[in-house]
């Protein structure tokens, strides 16, 4: 009698499961399981750190792969061969009582720390040139402070002084100049948020009381996806952000027209042109019905989206354009939020001096588009539970949006390029 | 049990109370008071199974919840707090609830049946650990009937999210609360089985020969006596600063969110083999069984499960490489950590060395055993990529830890844990489970595991960072996320279909002799299920596989036992610890002023939370005035033969 006591046909479905199974992970490979390309991924890197950093992973890899075909065939073949055939076998007299034998022991010890010596090398050069920007290139690094709020990102730009008004400061999306070492210095309001950018650089957390730093480099222009990586209440899922690295001209003609106080549309301003749109920010799915698309083969890439971004729309409405403005007074939106050179003074939820040239909005949830935007300011916590503009604007001011004014909102803001 | 026992002389009949009656002396054997009076570390045992498979079957249902939402992208069955409820309850339930009691079920049960005691040494400490830990499980889980709803901070609760002005609902006061009640309890049980295992080793057995389970249990009890004290200050000061608005954690008055996270994983590190030492004792207790021979390298397993206790404590930080340590500090931790994996790769050559030229019976133990020993490894190799600190920058926090523990949790502990239960499941209930059943729910267990968790590396690698509610469907997610959901519920069935076949055997399984699979250490040389007082006559042990030395020396052994057995004879008999209901009265005190402090409003708080301190105090005093008395029976004609 065979020792599984399983019925022949159980084997036969066994068998037929594993083969399901195959054919299961070959049509794994069509679905993009394999290929690791993604917008966040760790695999395909864009700077020096990231770079630095995945060559780590893959020697720790190759060792531990290497180890485990070792080990495993052993044991696969220790399982098979020394297996008891039959019940017969089973009963029968007790192989040897060995012990052990120390020297095969201390020579396994002795292999294994040989192998881990494989990986501590370059762990420990990796780790002094992910630390900081090298010595070399410390004069040329560009210096930026990210703060970290439940959940979004404000970007400040310490050396970009405005007349009258501080410093630079964005949100949600980070302007960067490629080829240069960027020295980002993390801070956070609130609780522990942690910085990432899979393609540029590994994360670094935001502590309270800690004045943590990473950097990174975009080798070429580029657009970049990154999310908060330490649980930080609600919508930690998506409290995400863009890095956006752009070439020396093109990062100096971004500071000039950052710097700029917030646009008056005063008459119907010059028409952009017919621009191709593209879809690839994140939609959520509800009960509002809003669908999406990631359209892998659309002509216009992120980063060309984000450049026509920075124009304004072909057909503005001056007249609703200031009516949003005076709503966004009286709907106490001014409290929170600046617009420099307009009405705008608060300081808790992001500048939104430039809000109508970034390509995302709800911390690089939504596509930033009439559409969204709109679905945004009417409904705040369907799209980002237990968000602050919600629960300590919305509901404490009693803020209600009819269509009209949602539409006279949007417009407004979507003119500030 | 303790020396300065006084004895009762009544024979195998009931006991007669001593003292004033106020001292009730339960002496029921069966019913409802038998089970909360009991200090049999037996059905203490049996009790710690049986409410850490119901918390594994809680926390195995609020991880399907998950998958479902995670099923697709940007799905909306749950929202974003219930997720987060769900996700900090499942690690907490898994950890706390599910595999340290289930580790602690083993303990209890086969421990001292391992080193030929009769109970543990403080039997009513033992029944007071049991019912804490069911306190403080009702108190973790009291957020699920509150409006309030159950914590949403993360099984790691990180400061400052949890501080009161970012969580100033209860649901974290019932977590703080309910980890303080486990940690009491646990310290209480690791005393007990330190003292058990150094006190009350049966003659003959010294600690070189002591089963390497036991070895283990030692080892744990250590790291828990030692670990638990780090939690303990953390969660009195956060418990400080919600109740008393101290500034531990309090940014704006100076306070260091930084320190929680050395305070957590000083003593998170040390749980995590809190976790799997208990698991890699049950393993060398299978494979030399189901291979018929001893264990290879005895003195060197033992060595290294020593060895990685001691590590532990010194490589907290690496959960910790992503908060800006400095480069030194990063290296030593990265460096130490690599260093732990030597001993834990000892322990893998030294089961293969087992298996190595020994006649491998493959039963369901040994299916999963085996299944550990490859889930365990390859959780082992993601671990070292782990402890490359800066590609750990990119894995921390993404999908990649979780499925690295995962392989280590479910394919190390968890898997282990479900062998034991196995194993051992003739021993205590006299009983075999269908070798057909058993094999089809560890494939099923296998195969819904790694469809469930092996995709997960790819999830991490591509940047799906952990304890995320929702996500996107541009970035290269769906497929893998899909998958493991799938894989999920193979797994879920799989768990039902493994629990189906232990009640139904547990009820109708057929019946099995002594010593079912040829045992090699002392509990098999007890009837099944072991008589009350465990060991007839107490055991000489004279070799490391005790009970296998017993079986090839038969004569000898007799001659000694009829010996022995007229000394027990000559003192009145067996002598046994009374039963008491005061362990179980304190425990209701602590629930009871637990409740108080975290659950209940303002205003209230304070009658309630005496109240429940009253009561405890009661329980202490009358448990300290009734004594340690005991009681002698006789041991049955039939146990003393074998």
């Amino acid at each position: 009698m065979r020792l599984t006591s399983l019925p022949p046909s159980f084997a036969r479905w066994g068998r037929a499961a594993f083969a399901l199974c195959g054919l299961a992970l070959l049509s794994g490979c069509d679905l993009n399981f394999w290929r690791m390309d993604g917008h966040q991924t760790t695999m395909v890197t864009a700077g020096p750190v990231a770079k630095s950093q995945l060559d780590v992973f893959y020697v720790t890899v190759w060792v531990t792969f290497i180890i485990f075909i070792i080990v495993g065939a052993v044991l696969a073949y220790a399982t098979f061969k020394f297996k008891a055939k039959t019940e017969a076998d089973e009963h029968a007299a007790p192989p040897e009582q060995s012990h052990g034998n120390p020297l095969i022991e201390l020579s396994l010890i002795g292999v294994s720390i040989l192998a881990l010596v494989f990986i501590a090398v370059p762990t420990l050069k990796a780790i002094w040139f992910t630390y900081d920007v090298p010595e070399e290139h410390r004069e040329n690094a560009y210096e930026i402070t990210a703060v970290g709020y439940q959940w979004w990102f404000k970007f400040e730009y310490p050396n970009e002084q405005i007349d009258g008004a501080g410093t630079l400061v964005t949100g949600n999306e980070l302007v960067i100049p490629a080829g240069r070492p960027v020295r980002i210095n993390l801070r956070t309001v609130d609780v522990i948020h942690s910085f990432w950018v899979p393609k540029l650089a590994g994360k670094v957390d935001m502590i309270p009381n800690r004045g943590n730093h990473l950097w990174l480099q975009a080798d070429e222009p580029g657009y970049f996806w990154g999310q908060c990586a330490e649980y930080c209440g609600d919508s930690h899922a998506v409290m995400r952000f863009r890095v956006i690295a752009l070439s020396e001209e093109d990062f100096a003609e971004w500071l000039v027209a950052q710097k700029a106080p917030a646009r008056t549309v005063a008459a119907a301003a010059k028409t952009a042109g017919e621009l191709p749109q593209v879809q690839f920010a994140s939609f959520r799915r509800n009960q509002y019905g809003f669908t999406s698309k990631w359209d892998a083969n659309a002509a216009v890439a992120p980063l060309e989206n984000w450049r026509q971004q920075q124009f304004p729309a072909k057909d503005e409405d001056a007249a609703l354009i200031a009516e949003g403005r005076r709503l966004f007074v009286e709907k106490t939106c001014a409290g929170c939020h600046v617009v420099r050179g307009h009405e705008g003074m608060g300081i808790t939820g992001p500048d939104l001096t430039h809000i109508g040239s970034r390509t995302t909005i709800a911390a690089g949830l939504l596509e930033n588009n009439h559409e969204q935007m709109a679905r945004w300011l009417k409904h705040p916590e369907v799209v980002k539970p237990g968000n602050l503009m919600y629960t300590t604007g919305y509901v404490p001011n009693n803020v209600q949006l009819n269509d009209a004014e949602v539409n006279a909102l949007v417009a407004y803001l979507e003119s500030l390029k | 049990m303790d020396a300065s026992v006084k004895t009762h002389f009544t024979g195998s009949e009931a006991p007669a109370p001593t003292r004033a009656a106020v001292f009730w002396r339960p002496t029921a054997k069966t019913g409802f008071v038998s089970w909360l009076t009991t200090v049999d570390h037996k059905k203490i045992g049996f009790l710690y199974g049986v409410f850490a498979l119901f918390f594994f079957l809680v926390g195995g249902f609020e991880a399907l919840l998950i998958r479902i939402q995670l099923a697709v992208p940007n799905n909306d069955f749950l929202t974003a707090q219930r997720y987060n409820e769900l996700f900090t309850m499942h690690g907490t339930t898994m950890i706390f609830l599910a595999v340290m009691p289930l580790s602690a079920a083993f303990f209890n049960y086969i421990m001292p049946l391992q080193i030929g005691a009769r109970d543990v040494a403080f039997p009513r400490l033992n029944a007071f650990s049991l019912w804490t830990f069911v306190a403080g499980a009702i108190v973790i889980n009291l957020g699920w009937f509150m409006p309030d709803g159950a914590p949403d901070g993360g099984w790691f609760g990180y400061a400052p999210l949890t501080s009161k002005q970012f969580s100033p609902d209860h649901s974290i006061d019932t977590w703080v609360m309910g980890l303080q009640l486990l940690g009491v309890a646990s310290i209480a049980a690791s005393l007990n089985f330190i003292v058990t295992i150094i006190n009350l080793r049966a003659p003959g057995m010294t600690m070189m020969r002591l089963p390497v389970f036991t070895w283990m249990t030692l080892v744990t009890a250590f790291l828990i006596v030692l670990s638990f004290p780090a939690i303990t200050i953390a969660l009195v000061e956060l418990m400080m600063d919600r109740l008393f608005g101290t500034s531990f954690f309090e940014v704006s008055n100076g306070g260091m969110p930084i320190l929680w996270q050395h305070l957590f994983w000083i003593f998170g590190h040390p749980e995590v083999y809190i976790l799997i030492l208990p698991a890699m004792g049950i393993i060398s207790e299978i494979l030399p069984t189901f291979s018929r021979k001893p264990l290879f390298g005895y003195p060197i397993v033992v060595f290294s499960g020593a060895t990685i206790g001691f590590l532990g404590f010194a490589v907290w930080s690496h959960h910790m490489f992503t908060t800006g340590m400095g480069t030194v500090a990063t290296a030593a931790f990265a460096l130490a950590t690599m260093a732990i994996a030597v001993p834990t790769g000892v322990k893998i050559f030294n089961w293969i060395g087992t298996l190595w030229g020994g006649h491998l019976m493959m039963r369901t133990p040994m299916m999963f055993a085996l299944g550990f020993v490859w889930m365990f490894m390859m959780g082992g190799f993601s671990g070292i990529m782990h402890s490359a600190a800066p590609a750990d920058a990119q894995q921390q926090d993404s999908y990649f830890v979780v499925a690295h523990f995962h392989y280590v949790l479910i394919g190390g502990s968890i898997f282990a844990l479900l062998a034991g239960i196995h194993y051992w499941f003739p021993l205590m209930f006299g009983r075999k489970v269908s070798e057909f059943w058993g094999k089809l729910s560890f494939w099923v267990i296998f195969a819904g595991f790694n469809i469930t968790f092996f995709p997960m590396h790819f999830l991490g690698l591509n940047g799906m960072p952990r304890r995320t509610f929702t996500y996107d469907e541009n970035l290269g997610w769906n497929a893998p996320n899909f998958i493991a959901t799938v894989g999920a519920m193979i797994l879920g069935l799989g768990i039902f279909v493994y629990f189906a076949v232990m009640v139904y055997t547990y009820f109708r399984g057929e019946k099995v002799k002594r010593d079912y699979w040829d045992g090699r250490t002392l509990e098999w040389s007890l009837p099944s299920p072991p008589p009350e007082y465990n060991f007839a006559v107490t055991p000489t042990v004279h070799a490391r596989d005790a009970w296998w030395y017993e079986k090839e020396h038969k004569e000898e052994i007799a001659k000694e036992k009829a010996e022995h057995a007229k000394e027990d004879a000559a003192h009145g008999g067996i002598h046994m610890p009374f039963q008491s209901i005061y362990p179980f009265v304190t425990s209701v005190g602590i629930l009871i002023g637990a409740i108080g402090v975290c659950a209940v409003d303002y205003g209230h708080k304070l009658p309630v939370a005496l109240a429940g301190g009253a009561i405890m105090l009661i329980g202490i005093y009358l448990w300290a005035m009734e004594g340690n008395e005991g009681y002698h029976i006789q041991p049955n004609e039939e146990d003393l033969k074998s």
